[in-house]
């Protein structure tokens, strides 16, 4: 069920046997995308990007090539980092595309880099992904010894060298600047906005490109099929296609392919082949654990781009689609994922220090059996309490679905209770 | 210079100002943990939210990471800022002990004064469900911490690393068993110390010397400044004496920095903030003393007066001026020296005079704040025209050699314990070649169990003082209680003697003493005892120097 969708954009060498090394990915057409932007000059490539509509892919949906051109003008030296920390609850799409095309996302990066003027890509990828980030450091090896990674990149003036680096297992460095803190090597405590981008104050103060494994693997297609087709292929505003993880109650889980824009529905039932066992579909976290949870009337006839999903109160997110059926408990779904986030908050700020800590206390009471219904209003206003009051945004991860859990699905809180 | 609006009213403020010091230009306080003006902004505490409307549009902002803008309205009291600020105070009590009676920051603690004035919450939290963390940890030499009391602000890591540059302090750990400890294997042993202490809003680091002393209300509090060095921080002395039976000796219960951004922000070092233990000790010298007759008598300070006049005027009938040598001390206030001068240098036309040594120019000396000259006034000492001793290369020290050769037929010493200086042989030849000593002193020691004569001097915190350090400010000190005993100031001593010889000393009072000095003296003309106020005043001719902000020249990167 890999990679498997209605359209083959991204993924479309993923069944090729040995595409992680160098001579089978250049059969295939490796690096010639990057010889052709190198051609361009790098704010081309950035125009090209942004005309693509490409979004980014690691949650927020950022425009990607709008996010390059915020780099300041005169500013020098210059990094790319490639967020391959992908810890999000349900995602499992980046480790896809580094076990079986890492050259197409090392190629993306190359691309960004030149567009950017960048001396250095830093490769973040999450310290449990021990055999991806092995495949990637011997793809990087590969392409270093052809000439596509070091000094005076195919005889042009540009030079750029790529480092790998191992996560060591936490979730907040996937956010942006926790990933930067991260490679300075101290504690992954996300940076304080402002400075908002990266972009101009980012690694060591540097102008700083920080972009998922995903989005930056769809910029060798886009230079490929042009920016227009690449547009045309999702829905307004939401270039080109994505990779959809697929979980929960469905007959084929997996990463799928799909143009942005698709159906959920058609996600669920044409291509996860439907609910197993004749169960019926009670809810829908339609983009890793931190979104808002969609009941199963709030699915019918949503497209998966980022504008439809918010519209409907939730987020695209990673693209991450848990799907769950009628026998599974809110309650139990609830503190599971309080728990996780009560596990990864970082400690820096207190809302989200002490809230979450609160939050996975609360809902042990609903599985334990010593809940009152004053706990569930405390639980929402908790969760209010930590909304939007944190340095980063994990403290929305865990307030967001919280909220809409006991919004949507009171009443199977209020079964739990004493009394 | 932005305008902007607080709570209604219009206020302009400096550029690149944040909205905490902007609110504070209008003496509203908008409470937070984590910001200190001295250390960079982290933003994670955010009991500084308040609502902000820029170009019509309303937002909730941590005021201390956002920089007053023209037409910016910013609210501080409204019904949804006390809300996010009661959410925040209820997120801090969840697991705080509430051991309030026992601890040391009661009364001047941010959780509590917060929780008086926005909070007023009940606990949702049941007490058996508290976290418990590590308690009475002894993170170094001088300062206690009780995590379970902590706040995480990280003021004090920020310290560490920022001013100090030491970084003995971290936040390990994440999520809800972040906690506040010292670095593997290092101890907070840094030279500022004591600072995390001032630092620390609530009562989580402790100062092991002043833990379990005295309630904090019951202190009452004196600007004054410090005499440990040439720097002359800026401080307060907490005080309380009407508790003795906590501890009959114990006058001053701690000092505190006092904010000065010319001399010493916010900061004072370990030495100085330890240093008021001697204004208490048991080894002060708190009545006249005389070896002379050996039977056990003490002599009143009148009669010690009578008779050091009357050997004074013997040497000089029998050999002049020049048989008598004053070593003054640089540690003496303006005041002292200026009588001392009146007597000495313009009455009795003593030459032999100095107040520069080298064995007080041997102290630690760093960026931040240490002098190794540990005089406070020796730049006033020069400036009211005691200059160094002897022809050219000559000084102090020489004077001290000349007088251990027996040149001298009266040493008139004040305040240096020599015993602690020079060797016993050496003293033996002092002794035996000098015809009488008098030992002006603050405290028992081996030179006033030498001397013929010793006549107690009251401490810095005893007196009022004027004092000019080596930027050229004159600060004073203020009198926060009475001499100990029968110790006098030293002023008043030479006044004492002054009448003996016929020396015209009207002024009774510091205050008289340092108006006539400005009246007298060019350097410290244009000012006055007023004039000082409660930072001090550069001489006269002596331009202000730039605003220096404190930090170590050794960061960690931090962007």
């Amino acid at each position: 069920m890999i990679g498997n969708g209605s359209v083959r954009l991204l993924s479309k060498n993923f069944d090729v046997p040995n595409m992680a090394t160098l001579d089978v990915a250049m059969k295939h057409g490796a690096y010639d995308m990057l010889k052709r932007a190198m051609k361009l000059k790098p704010e081309e490539v950035t125009e090209l990007v942004k005309a693509s509509g490409l979004r980014g892919h690691g949650g927020a949906g950022f425009s990607a090539g709008t996010k390059w051109g915020f780099v300041p003008k005169d500013k020098f030296p210059r990094y790319v980092c490639v967020n391959g920390d992908e810890s999000e609850p349900g995602t499992c799409k980046d480790r896809l595309i580094i076990e079986r095309d890492p050259h197409l996302m090392l190629e993306g990066a190359l691309i960004c880099a030149y567009a950017v003027q960048a001396e250095r890509i830093y490769i973040y990828i999450r310290g449990e992904y021990y055999y991806p980030a092995k495949v990637m450091a011997e793809a990087i090896k590969q392409a270093q010894a052809k000439g596509f990674i070091g000094q005076k990149i195919l005889g042009s003036d540009w030079s750029c060298t790529v480092h790998l680096q191992n996560g060591a297992g936490a979730y907040i460095c996937g956010e942006e600047t926790g990933l930067i803190e991260s490679l300075e090597g101290k504690k992954g405590w996300p940076r304080l906005k402002p400075p908002f981008y990266p972009a101009a104050i980012g690694l060591w103060g540097a102008p700083t490109i920080v972009n998922n494994v995903e989005t930056l693997a769809f910029v060798p297609r886009i230079l490929d099929i042009g920016p227009e087709k690449f547009a045309a292929m999702g829905s307004p505003k939401n270039g080109g296609t994505g990779l959809f993880s697929l979980s929960g109650h469905v007959n084929k889980p997996g990463v799928y392919e799909l143009p942005m824009g698709t159906l959920l529905t058609d996600l669920i039932h044409k291509h996860g082949g439907g609910i197993p066992n004749g169960k019926k579909l009670k809810a829908v976290i339609p983009g890793g654990s931190s979104s808002h949870i969609l009941t199963a009337d709030e699915c019918e006839n949503l497209p998966l781009d980022f504008e439809s999903v918010a519209a409907r109160g939730s987020m695209l997110g990673s693209a991450a689609v848990m799907v769950i059926d009628e026998t599974v408990s809110i309650p139990q779904l609830m503190h599971w994922m309080v728990r996780f986030y009560a596990h990864e908050s970082c400690g820096q700020c207190t809302p989200c220090r002490e809230g979450t800590d609160w939050l996975l206390r609360l809902s042990k009471k609903f599985l334990e059996g010593t809940a009152r219904k004053r706990d569930i209003d405390d639980m929402w206003q908790l969760a209010d309490n930590i909304d939007g009051k944190t340095i980063c945004a994990l403290g929305q991860a865990v307030a967001w679905p919280t909220k809409s859990y006991l919004v949507k699905f009171r009443h199977e809180f209020e079964a739990l209770c004493r009394n | 210079m932005p305008w902007l609006e607080i709570d209604g009213k219009p206020v302009e403020v400096p550029a690149n100002l944040n909205l905490i010091e902007a609110a504070r230009l209008l003496n509203v306080e908008i409470p937070h943990y984590c910001y200190h003006a001295g250390l960079t902004v982290v933003g994670s505490c955010r009991m500084c939210q308040v609502e902000v409307e820029i170009g019509g549009r309303k937002s909730i902002a941590i005021a201390c990471n956002t920089k007053a803008a023209d037409g910016m309205k910013v609210t501080t009291k409204s019904e949804t800022v006390q809300k996010l600020r009661r959410s925040i105070l209820e997120f801090y009590l969840q697991h705080h002990p509430l051991d309030c009676p026992i601890c040391d920051d009661a009364g001047e603690c941010d959780l509590q004064n917060y929780y008086m004035e926005h909070g007023l919450h009940d606990s949702r939290m049941p007490l058996e469900e508290k976290k418990h963390k590590h308690k009475v940890v002894e993170v170094g030499p001088h300062v206690v911490l009780d995590s379970e009391r902590c706040v995480l602000c990280s003021r004090c890591v920020r310290f560490c690393r920022e001013i100090t540059g030491t970084d003995e302090l971290g936040i390990f750990g994440h999520g809800r068993d972040a906690e506040l400890l010292n670095a593997p294997g290092r101890k907070l042993d840094n030279d500022y110390s004591g600072c995390v202490v001032d630092l620390c809003p609530v009562g989580a680091l402790t100062d092991k010397d002043f833990r379990f002393r005295r309630r904090v209300w019951y202190m009452k509090r004196t600007a004054s400044i410090c005499t440990g060095c040439s720097r002359g921080c800026n401080i307060f002395v907490d005080w309380e004496t009407d508790r003795r039976y906590k501890d009959p000796v114990r006058r001053i219960q701690r000092l505190k920095p006092r904010y000065n951004e010319q001399v010493n922000e916010w900061w004072m070092c370990d030495q100085g903030r330890h240093g008021y233990s001697l204004v208490d000790s048991p080894d002060r010298l708190t009545v006249p003393k005389t070896n002379a007759q050996g039977n056990g008598h003490t002599p009143t300070v009148d009669e010690v007066i009578a008779r050091a006049t009357a050997k004074i005027e013997a040497a000089i009938e029998k050999h002049g001026a020049s048989s008598i040598a004053v070593l003054a001390s640089a540690a003496s206030s303006h005041e002292d020296l200026f009588a001392l001068r009146k007597l000495f240098v313009e009455t009795l036309k003593v030459q032999n005079l100095d107040c520069t040594f080298s064995f007080e120019m041997k102290g630690k000396e760093d960026e931040i704040l240490m002098r190794a000259d540990l005089t406070p006034n020796r730049r006033g000492a020069l400036e009211l025209g005691i200059k160094p001793w002897g022809g050219e290369g000559q000084g102090g020290d020489d004077l001290l050699n000349a007088a251990v050769e027996g040149e001298f037929d009266v040493v008139i010493v004040v305040r240096h314990d020599l015993s602690s200086l020079l060797s016993e042989r050496v003293l033996t030849k002092l002794r035996k070649n000098s015809g009488y000593i008098l030992y002006l002193g603050t405290h028992h020691n081996g030179f006033a169990e030498l001397a013929d004569d010793v006549l107690p001097l009251a401490m810095w915190a005893e007196r009022d003082g004027s004092y000019t350090n080596f930027q050229g400010r004159v600060q004073k000190t203020n009198h926060v209680f009475d001499p100990k005993g029968f110790a006098l100031f030293e002023w008043e001593i030479w006044k004492k003697f002054g009448a003996n010889f016929g020396v015209e000393l009207s002024e009774s009072s510091c205050f008289d003493l340092f108006n006539s000095i400005g009246r007298s003296v060019e350097a410290f003309s244009a000012l006055t005892w007023d004039s000082l106020g409660a930072k001090g005043a550069m001489l006269n001719g002596v331009p202000e120097p730039p605003h220096r902000r404190i930090q170590t020249s050794r960061p960690l990167a931090a962007y």
